[in-house]
């Protein structure tokens, strides 16, 4: 089973997308940290996230002393980061990436950038809407140029053109 | 560790560009330096924190002053 556990920053936009629910054709549940819940403010992102947890696609994960107090060393290792650290969200979603093992959604950069740099978080898999986008690509669900298009406009996000360009869009 | 800054930096650029700066400096201080904040370092949570609002709600805020999420 592929896990996965998501935060703001990556639920705001995906969940804007017309084809977000092509999330489940990556992960059989995406995990949503209750701090990250309580941050929800759309009706739109809320009502899709309801029908994802009343579906069992996605699951509440409460975060336990345990997973806080390995955060809060996260936060403390990323001090070191080139450029930005993490915050306490993020750090939860790292810590129960390599806790649990589950690939870690957000579009946050410190958070990205952390596996790379912090020998502890090697074995984490952190991922970007642009990375999911490539999976599903080359997973054969979508052509990934429209379907990166489709992603900006509907969402309002941008992708960097050095990210675009690794995948041969540029 | 060059192409990691190289790649916040084009981002850093892209919401200084896309930003609606007319609106941001319409905003009360404490607004303005929250989308000011998330402009230049792209983090949408302490950003939320300095508004004093939920993420939720600064996504609001930020897409009203077309900041993206890049």
């Amino acid at each position: 089973m592929t896990e996965a556990i998501a935060d703001t920053s990556f639920l705001i936009d995906w969940a804007r997308y017309s084809r977000r629910d092509l999330l489940w054709r990556l992960f059989d549940v995406v995990h949503l940290p209750e701090s990250v819940l309580a941050e929800i403010y759309s009706e739109g992102t809320l009502a899709w996230i309801v029908d994802g947890l009343a579906s069992r696609r996605m699951a509440l994960f409460t975060e336990t002393d345990d997973v806080v107090d390995l955060a809060r060393r996260i936060v403390s290792l990323s001090r070191a980061l080139p450029a930005r650290g993490v915050d306490l969200p993020e750090a939860v979603c790292l810590a129960a990436g390599l806790k649990f093992g589950y690939v870690v959604l957000t579009e946050n950069g410190g958070a990205v950038m952390a596996p790379s740099f912090l020998n502890e978080l090697s074995p984490v898999k952190v991922m970007r809407a642009l990375d999911v986008l490539h999976a599903l690509a080359q997973a054969g669900h979508i052509g990934l140029r429209d379907e990166v298009a489709r992603y900006q406009v509907e969402t309002g996000h941008r992708f960097a053109k050095r990210d675009l360009r690794r995948l041969g869009l540029e | 560790m060059e192409e990691w800054i190289q790649l916040l930096e084009e981002a850093r650029e892209i919401r200084r560009r896309e930003a609606d700066w007319h609106f941001i400096n319409s905003l009360p201080p404490k607004l303005r330096l929250a989308l000011t904040y998330f402009v230049e370092v792209g983090d949408i949570y302490v950003a939320s924190r300095i508004a004093g609002m939920k993420v939720g709600e600064f996504d609001e805020l930020r897409r009203k002053a077309k900041v993206p999420m890049v």
